[in-house]
């Protein structure tokens, strides 16, 4: 009686297994992942008016919702803003975090792990906790309303996550290589930057990959140091949108299409590093 | 030097000259070197503020009064409803995102696991990973287009399907607006959680699976007794980061209903930012930040035990 209770419950597991219904799940997966983005798309192609017509597919697909955002609204700015303030972003953060990643991969120091957790918790430390603050030092130092504001916001928010990052790349390369190129006469500088480095640079491009994006599709700091055309980034314009007493809900759409393709190509050409940055280089 | 000089060098070299002596401090001091400008930054990007946020958090700031009032802010904070509103929303909505992001990441994450061809299983995560990359101000927009009450997609489908006989104000009631709050917070976290849960499915080495099925275990006794516990490291990081950046969301929420209808989705990040940009409360800003803070870090010494645990067992 009872194999025979087990071999039927057995048998329906052995359904939900089967090759259809894993890939009925990953549509439906991915129909809601991609749906919203495809709505968005859709809107993005009607006039500001017809967004009222309540169909389904834009009856006269046009591009004039983007001249409104971009060119008339003048937020083809807020793109450069946002490319600008990303690659500096990123190219500082990576210069800074990644030797300093190396270290802790490698050098015992007094204090080593005490060093090491503060950077773990200040990845861990709530940004919205040092919104105040840094709203009030950026209006001290004038740099309210510019994008030196921004990028230095970046920095504190994605160095110590690269630090960890690297780190955890750097732990995977075995440290009789080091030895060896400092036996074959390197300083350790030369040991770095030489041999150890080449070996991690997947590890590297996921690092940049990552804090691009990050920075990218960054708000919150963005939105409170600037809210200025000279300086805020293409997330904020879009926003900005919605403060109207009418809302251009197919100019508001086209922003958005334009503020996700930049994330939307990265993701597609780099899904594999972006993988490995996420779930941490392999280990921890 | 040239940046292709290799490490050829022989040390004589290396040691002679301005540019040698450079290169021998910088070599005695690597730590230094490579560690300083990051400590620095972050003395500067990091330590500094949170000196500004505990400062500020002693003074009182309502109105025009600008004064030392240490505990002013926290005694105003822990008597004022308004605060235990907050709290209690961002409970509701960071374990709101915490169960459906998790419980939509382990679906997707054991479908793809299924998927042997690599090509369509990469093909499906990029296609999965692209809400995550989405900014994070767009989620909440596209969310507030699609639950729009009059024009928005959401109620055209449920009309047109014949399951609702007239548009519904998704956002204009409390309820129904949290829900499509957590649902949008939910759909920009799940990729991460799918991610983190997948790479830990396939560290489960494919002798456990052949031991297993000799034993004649089912399906379910599999899934019980091999891959959860397997699983249970990553459910745990990814379980831990999603509540953890749930509970201090702000951009998400604050985009999609502005912490509306009246209050009804205010996090407690839209509450901090509400009095400390837009009201230039800075001293009870500073203090509810601080509130959030504690939770967070309290949270997140369990996570760090566990990384300071794994640095254990590599070396």
């Amino acid at each position: 009686m009872d194999t025979r209770r087990y071999r039927r419950r057995q048998r329906v597991w052995d359904l939900l297994e089967s090759r259809y219904v894993v890939h009925v799940v990953l549509f439906f997966a991915v129909l809601f992942i991609v749906g919203p983005l495809l709505w968005m798309l859709l809107t993005s192609l009607r006039t500001n008016a017809a967004v009222y017509d309540l169909t389904y597919l834009p009856s006269n697909p046009t591009l004039q919702a983007y001249h409104v955002a971009l060119i008339e609204r003048g937020f083809w700015r807020a793109v450069v803003n946002s490319v600008v303030i990303s690659s500096v972003s990123t190219v500082v953060v990576m210069a800074i975090g990644t030797p300093a990643g190396y270290v802790f991969s490698r050098y015992r120091f007094r204090f080593d792990n005490l060093v090491f957790t503060f950077v773990l918790l200040t990845r861990l430390f709530p940004p919205i906790g040092l919104v105040t603050p840094y709203f009030r030092i950026m209006s001290v130092f004038g740099l309210v309303n510019t994008r030196v504001g921004i990028i230095i916001a970046n920095v504190y928010l994605w160095l110590p996550l690269v630090i960890y990052i690297m780190r955890n790349f750097f732990i995977t390369v075995p440290n009789a290589l080091d030895e060896a190129a400092r036996v074959d006469g390197c300083t350790k500088v030369q040991a770095f930057r030489h041999v150890v480095f080449p070996v991690v640079k997947p590890g590297f491009a996921a690092g940049t990959i990552l804090t691009f994006l990050y920075s990218w599709r960054e708000f919150l700091f963005a939105f409170t140091v600037s809210n200025d055309l000279s300086s805020m980034t293409i997330p904020v314009a879009t926003y900005l949108f919605v403060g109207d007493t009418s809302v251009q809900w197919a100019s508001m759409a086209a922003a958005a299409v334009v503020a996700t393709i930049p994330s939307a190509l990265v993701v597609l050409f780099f899904q594999r590093y972006i993988v490995t940055g996420l779930t941490g280089g392999g280990k921890g | 030097m040239s940046d292709d000089a290799g490490f050829y060098y022989d040390g004589s070299e290396v040691h002679s000259g301005l540019t040698g002596r450079l290169s021998r401090a910088v070599n005695d001091h690597i730590r230094l070197f490579l560690l300083g400008p990051a400590l620095l930054s972050l003395l500067v990007v990091f330590v500094y503020p949170v000196g500004v946020l505990l400062w500020s958090s002693l003074r009182e700031t309502r109105g025009l009064t600008n004064e030392f009032a240490p505990t002013a802010n926290f005694a105003r904070m822990f008597s004022d409803p308004s605060f235990w509103n907050a709290v209690e929303r961002t409970l509701v909505y960071s374990f709101g995102s915490l169960t459906v992001t998790m419980v939509a990441g382990l679906g997707f994450a054991l479908a793809l696991n299924k998927v042997v061809n690599r090509r369509v299983r990469d093909a499906y995560t990029t296609l999965i990973l692209l809400s995550w990359a989405v900014p994070l101000s767009i989620v909440g927009l596209t969310w507030q287009w699609m639950f729009n009450g009059q024009l928005g997609v959401v109620n055209r489908i449920l009309v047109d399907l014949g399951l609702l006989s007239e548009p519904v104000s998704w956002l204009g009631n409390s309820l129904t607006a949290m829900a499509v709050v957590i649902l949008a917070d939910a759909w920009s976290r799940i990729p991460f959680a799918t991610i983190v849960l997948l790479a830990g499915l396939q560290s489960i080495p494919q002798e456990m699976y052949d031991a297993v099925r000799v034993d004649g275990a089912t399906t379910f006794q599999r899934f019980r007794h091999l891959v959860l516990p397997y699983l249970r490291p990553s459910l745990f990081v990814a379980g831990l980061i999603t509540w953890m950046f749930a509970f201090r969301a702000f951009a998400i929420p604050f985009s999609t209903t502005g912490g509306g209808p009246a209050g009804a989705t205010e996090t407690l990040a839209i509450y901090i930012h509400r009095f400390g940009v837009q009201l230039f409360d800075f001293g009870f800003a500073s203090a509810v930040s601080l509130f959030l803070v504690v939770v967070t870090l309290v949270v997140a010494a369990f996570y760090v035990t566990r990384v300071l645990e794994g640095i254990r067992e590599i070396e």
